[in-house]
């Protein structure tokens, strides 16, 4: 990190203006990741967003750090590939509840028990809105959209409960209505040691009729002002499958272990110190004679 | 005295094949032969029937062999269904006291050479395997070894086991040599000395990792599926001194999002699979195509459709990866023939992959990836060069700035003010996105064209740089055999036989497969008097390849496709037909 750090809100904004609908929950993401970014201060060039298809997933076109977008569902690998190959990065994945938890749900389990320090961020709406508002993987049973119009027959997946019983060390869940309690979330997701998972309320003004902005405020309820006990798994789980505070809907950290190892001190080079990126290419002569031994 | 002398293990899965004939490979590096080894076997972990043939000679060795000098029958189960493939004048070694081949109606015209190899073990000791080394020994005594020379490859691959069991070895050989001896069997293959020689004795997958490996490879992400997985196993194996990442993934999107990630920060990158994995991969196969991020794809083809014949070769993913993924973008495909070749193709598709920041496709085959063979050491660049990456970000730096030759310098995640925006849609120099809210409108329109030309346009750059294929063989020959992969050197060794017998061929193999050398090799195909294509799938790929790209039509193929590698003598009789028909 830089002895002088001295960049604004602005320096992580690139020239081109989000093409999201006026009004649309991502706006308040954007500007949360880069408000968290400025006060941990991390430069620009050290954070690399990973995304995948989908409206959200255009976020990394409107920052100026390193961006990557990729096709739909696969921002979890390339990231994970990101990180590995230079832990000294922040990696951040962030996509939409279609692109992590539909398409790209094997990847999110998986994400959730290896434990590398990435960051995914996923903007919940509960409907693909690129598409023009299809049923989606957190869409709730009887939903009427273009692909249910008689109502949605499926069960949502529940993403915060899904991820703790998959090993998540970090589980939090914002509101695109709550600026400084989204900020301080990703801040804390960020600083957290191993794999962090946020999900956000992020409501979709255009295709979303039922979860709206108004609907989450009158519902959300942050957990810290009921006392709950984040390093505990059950109570985390019982929040998660709310079999309490069953009316409300519950917003900050649900779950975060820092005692145990991630996968980065778990790995043979990586706990060596070694950054792939940074490593010579050549091999030493006695690397070549351990490797082509067994050969003669 | 022949040339060359070929040995059939037969056993189950369980038997140990696959170590009972690399030792054997051993012994006979150690006496200065050139070998060439490949196991036939199929999916299951116990049982079954399993071959591991071995090939040797003093001279080269361009395929493992048709007709078997001396057959090891290791089982009952395996002796009965084994009976078809005995070739008239086979020397077949078995134990009596378990398998009958007069019961088993072996035919008569073979030699019969019973060894009680399991009682003569257990004089010595428990351990059931040291039979092993009794057949070894009589086998030895058949082939004129030097016990010397084979003791001394038991010390180097025994000796951490300690004294006893080098010792209960020692013994086991001695019995199978003072046994052959006292049966009197007949040796086949005298040699007086033995000259010593430093070679290796190696698998494709294994050549082709220490390729790669060679040419600075750090991250390798993969999902096992045969005949690929055996590529991760050897890199794990010496992880903590390859200061690498190797990755078991989730699934082969994941393998494959892994590798471009890590090459997307700067690190020589690569994953591996079979057909079915590599049809999972397309999607983001094309993702590092648009994006110009280097990536190296491993194909290990088998026998298909879908799991086909997981065990079996065959080379039918040729339209498969040249097709790979929607649309059309820079796509390098490499197809090595021999071992050598697999260790230099591990060298140049991470090398070609990061100078012209393209995909490369190495399509290998299971005849390749799992054949062993003696190679001459293997040359270890020693270089860090690296292509198109960028310490510091230039002013106005544009990632994907327009270029004669295509090819963008990079700045890599890290690097101030180089930072940059890289997505699967179409985009502006800068990196940004002109799909979602330009495409269509005049501006743009020229922005997609210069886009698209700049990434094709490093195939054609790439092209000077690559070999020209060259015709091995007499140059007026009477036919042209043409063939790609492991095949190749089949075809090599049918052109020798060929040749004496009175019929001059020459071969066309063809490695680099895309881009193509399309006016060299029209050239060539023009001159030829007579033309055959010979792979291993149904439909003739690399023909009707051929074709697209010079227009030339190959009149004749021969076509292999029920899982067993193409022999010599197919391509002979072909040969003969096609010439006698003129």
């Amino acid at each position: 990190m830089s002895n002088e750090f001295n960049f604004s809100i602005k320096d992580y904004q690139s020239d081109f203006k989000p093409t999201w609908c006026p009004g649309c929950g991502n706006f308040a993401q954007w500007r949360a990741i880069r408000q968290a970014l400025v006060e941990l201060e991390i430069p620009p060039e050290e954070v690399v967003l990973v995304s995948g298809i989908g409206c959200s997933s255009h976020m990394p076109n409107f920052l100026n750090v390193y961006g990557l977008q990729t096709v739909h569902g696969r921002g979890i690998p390339v990231a994970t590939g990101i990180r590995l190959a230079n832990p000294e990065l922040t990696v951040l994945v962030y996509g939409g509840d279609g692109d992590i938890y539909g398409i790209g749900g094997n990847h999110f389990l998986h994400s959730c028990r290896r434990n590398v320090d990435i960051i995914t961020i996923v903007s919940n709406n509960f409907v693909y809105g690129l598409t023009t508002g299809q049923a989606s993987a957190t869409t709730p049973i009887g939903t009427v959209t273009r692909t249910t119009p008689r109502g949605s027959i499926e069960n949502p997946i529940n993403p915060i409960a899904v991820a703790i019983a998959s090993g998540a060390t970090f589980v939090a869940r914002g509101f695109s209505g709550d600026m400084t309690q989204l900020t301080n979330i990703i801040k804390a997701a960020i600083d957290h040691r191993g794999f962090a998972f946020v999900d956000v309320f992020s409501p979709c003004i255009t295709f979303n009729k039922k979860q709206t902005f108004a609907y989450f405020r009158d519902k959300v309820m942050k957990v810290e002002d009921f006392g709950h006990d984040k390093e505990d798994f059950h109570s985390a789980m019982d929040l998660a499958n709310r079999r309490i505070l069953r009316n409300k809907l519950p917003t900050g950290i649900f779950y975060q272990i820092e005692n145990t190892t991630t996968y980065e001190e778990r790995d043979f080079a990586l706990n060596q110190g070694i950054i792939p990126a940074k490593t010579d290419l050549e091999l030493s002569d006695e690397q070549i004679n351990a490797i082509t031994e067994e050969f003669y | 005295m022949k040339e060359d002398i070929v040995v059939r293990f037969v056993g189950s899965a369980g038997d140990g094949l696959v170590s009972l004939g690399l030792l054997f490979g051993k012994i006979l590096k150690k006496h200065n032969m050139n070998v060439l080894g490949f196991r036939s076997y199929q999916s299951v972990i116990r049982g079954g029937y399993n071959s591991y043939q071995i090939r040797f000679s003093d001279k080269e060795v361009l395929s493992v062999g048709e007709d078997a000098d001396i057959i090891v029958l290791l089982n009952k189960h395996v002796a009965e269904l084994h009976n078809p493939l005995v070739n008239s004048g086979a020397r077949v070694i078995y134990d009596n006291d378990n398998i009958d081949l007069e019961e088993l109606e072996y035919p008569e015209d073979i030699i019969k050479l019973s060894l009680p190899s399991v009682s003569i073990a257990k004089e010595i000791t428990n351990i059931k395997v040291i039979k092993n080394s009794v057949v070894f020994g009589a086998i030895s005594f058949l082939l004129g070894l030097d016990i010397k020379l084979i003791k001394e490859v038991i010390v180097e691959q025994y000796g951490i086991k300690g004294e006893e069991v080098i010792k209960i070895n020692y013994e086991a050989l001695d019995k199978g040599i003072s046994f052959a001896k006292e049966k009197m069997w007949t040796p086949i293959w005298v040699k007086g000395k033995y000259e010593k020689a430093r070679q290796m004795i190696i698998g494709g997958n294994e050549a082709l990792a220490l390729g790669m490996l060679s040419a600075g490879l750090k991250f390798y992400s993969g999902y096992p599926m045969t005949p690929a997985t055996s590529i991760v196993h050897f890199l794990t194996k010496y992880l903590p001194k390859l200061g690498m990442i190797v990755k078991q993934t989730e699934d082969e999107l994941a393998a494959v999002g892994m590798a471009i990630g890590a090459a997307y920060c700067g690190v020589r990158s690569a994953t591996s699979t079979s057909g079915g994995g590599f049809a999972l991969m397309t999607e983001l196969i094309g993702m590092a195509g648009i994006e110009e991020i280097p990536l190296v794809v491993i194909n290990s083809q088998r026998a298909g459709p879908s799991t086909g014949m997981a065990t079996k070769t065959e080379q039918s993913d040729l339209f498969q990866v040249y097709g790979a993924s929607q649309g059309e973008f820079p796509k390098v495909i490499i197809a090595p023939k021999s071992i050598d070749e697999a260790f230099l193709t591990g060298i140049k598709a991470l090398e070609i992959a990061e100078k012209y920041q393209v995909v490369v496709i190495v399509l290998m085959d299971l005849y390749l990836s799992e054949q062993i063979a003696t190679v001459k050491k293997l040359d270890f660049k020693r270089t860090n060069k690296r292509y198109a990456i960028l310490e510091k970000a230039p002013k106005d730096y544009l990632r994907y700035r327009i270029t004669e030759t295509g090819v963008t310098p990079r700045t890599l995640p890290g690097t101030k003010e180089g930072m940059f925006f890289t997505g699967s849609s179409e985009r502006r120099e800068e990196g940004t996105s002109i799909a979602s809210t330009l495409a269509g409108l005049p501006s743009t329109l020229p922005i997609r064209e210069n886009m698209m030309k700049k990434r094709m346009r490093k195939m054609d750059v790439l092209l000077k740089e690559l070999p020209k294929p060259e015709v091995y063989g007499s140059k007026d020959a009477d036919i042209t055999i043409i063939s790609w992969g492991s095949t190749s050197n089949i075809v090599k060794e049918a052109i020798t036989i060929l040749n004496n017998n009175g019929i001059k061929a020459n071969q066309l193999h063809l490695m680099y497969i895309n881009p193509f050398h399309s006016e060299e090799v029209l050239k060539i195909l023009k001159k030829a008097k007579e033309t055959l294509c010979v792979e291993q799938n149904f439909s003739g790929q690399m023909r009707d390849y051929i074709r697209m790209k010079t227009g030339f039509n190959i009149k004749n193929s021969l076509l292999r496709y029920d899982g067993e590698p193409i022999v010599p003598s197919q391509i002979v009789n072909k040969v003969k037909e096609v010439v006698q028909n003129e």
